[in-house]
């Protein structure tokens, strides 16, 4: 430690310095698409679900009633609580991981994330399988651009879940 | 308006020209009667938080009165590659003095 830094930190006891940040964000560094993906493929299941759920007839007694509203809350609730987080998710590649300089190779990319971000909230508002579907599209289409920037390739192929549809996974050597 | 002015670093973006708890002492006429060059390490108002300051290089003269500005931890830098072009008028100064610890 020089004999000038001892007497800067000092100075500084006496009279704070002020901060220069050599500013990062964090740095974690750590970005991937799939969190997104993996939320949009919640929505879409719970979409399946609800419509796949039988509703109670006119002579339904009070525990079918109550059964399968208990159901319908909980699908509603995990499909609010997961298009919420995929778009968390996307607003975060967007604003922190994507630079301008990305919008050279994908000029498409802020209206991809605009309209994914709509429909994410098309998604939550309504019991809309489409909204959903093309929820999970745009995850895919961002999927693809962000694999491409880490310079790997990516497949489309059934997902390993429930919902069974096109994901765009990465390929990894 | 006194030409110095000290500031302690944080964070790691300007890695290994400045380590976080380094100081330095920054002039703040450097550039009464020159541009801020290539190369320079400035002070700055940070754009997205005025505030608060950023020490990062001179990247590039964008224009008369702006500049891009660069950190020398390419990949951990939050810098002109996200906030886009800075004012000069937002340059606090040059640093003139770094005391590494």
């Amino acid at each position: 430690m020089s004999l000038l830094y001892s007497l800067a930190r000092l100075l500084d006891r006496i009279s704070p310095a002020r901060i220069a940040y050599a500013h990062c964000d964090i740095p974690c560094g750590i970005y991937d698409p799939h969190h997104a993906q993996l939320a949009a493929h919640t929505v879409v299941r719970m979409v399946d679900l609800i419509n796949q759920l039988e509703k109670p007839g006119p002579n339904a007694t009070a525990e079918q009633r109550q059964e399968y509203t208990n159901k319908l809350a909980r699908y509603i609730a995990t499909k609010e609580q997961h298009s919420e987080i995929a778009k968390s998710e996307l607003r975060i590649l967007w604003a922190d991981y994507f630079k301008p300089d990305h919008l050279k190779t994908f000029p498409e990319l802020h209206d991809t994330m605009w309209k994914a971000l709509k429909t994410a909230s098309k998604a939550r508002q309504e019991i809309n399988l489409q909204a959903a579907e093309d929820l999970l599209k745009a995850t895919n289409d961002i999927a693809s651009m962000f694999w491409k920037t880490k310079g790997l390739e990516t497949i489309t192929t059934k997902a390993p879940y429930p919902t069974e549809r096109q994901t765009v996974y990465p390929k990894f050597k | 308006m006194f030409p110095f002015r000290r500031f302690r670093v944080e964070d790691e973006s300007m890695r290994p020209t400045l380590e976080p708890g380094d100081y330095v002492l920054v002039n703040r006429w450097a550039y009464r009667f020159q541009s801020p060059k290539r190369g320079d390490l400035v002070v700055v108002q940070d754009p997205e938080a005025l505030d608060r300051f950023l020490v990062k290089r001179v990247a590039d003269a964008a224009g008369p009165s702006q500049v891009h500005l660069a950190g020398d931890n390419q990949p951990l830098s939050r810098d002109s590659r996200a906030f886009g072009p800075v004012s000069i008028n937002r340059i606090v100064g040059k640093v003139w003095i770094r005391l590494k610890r």
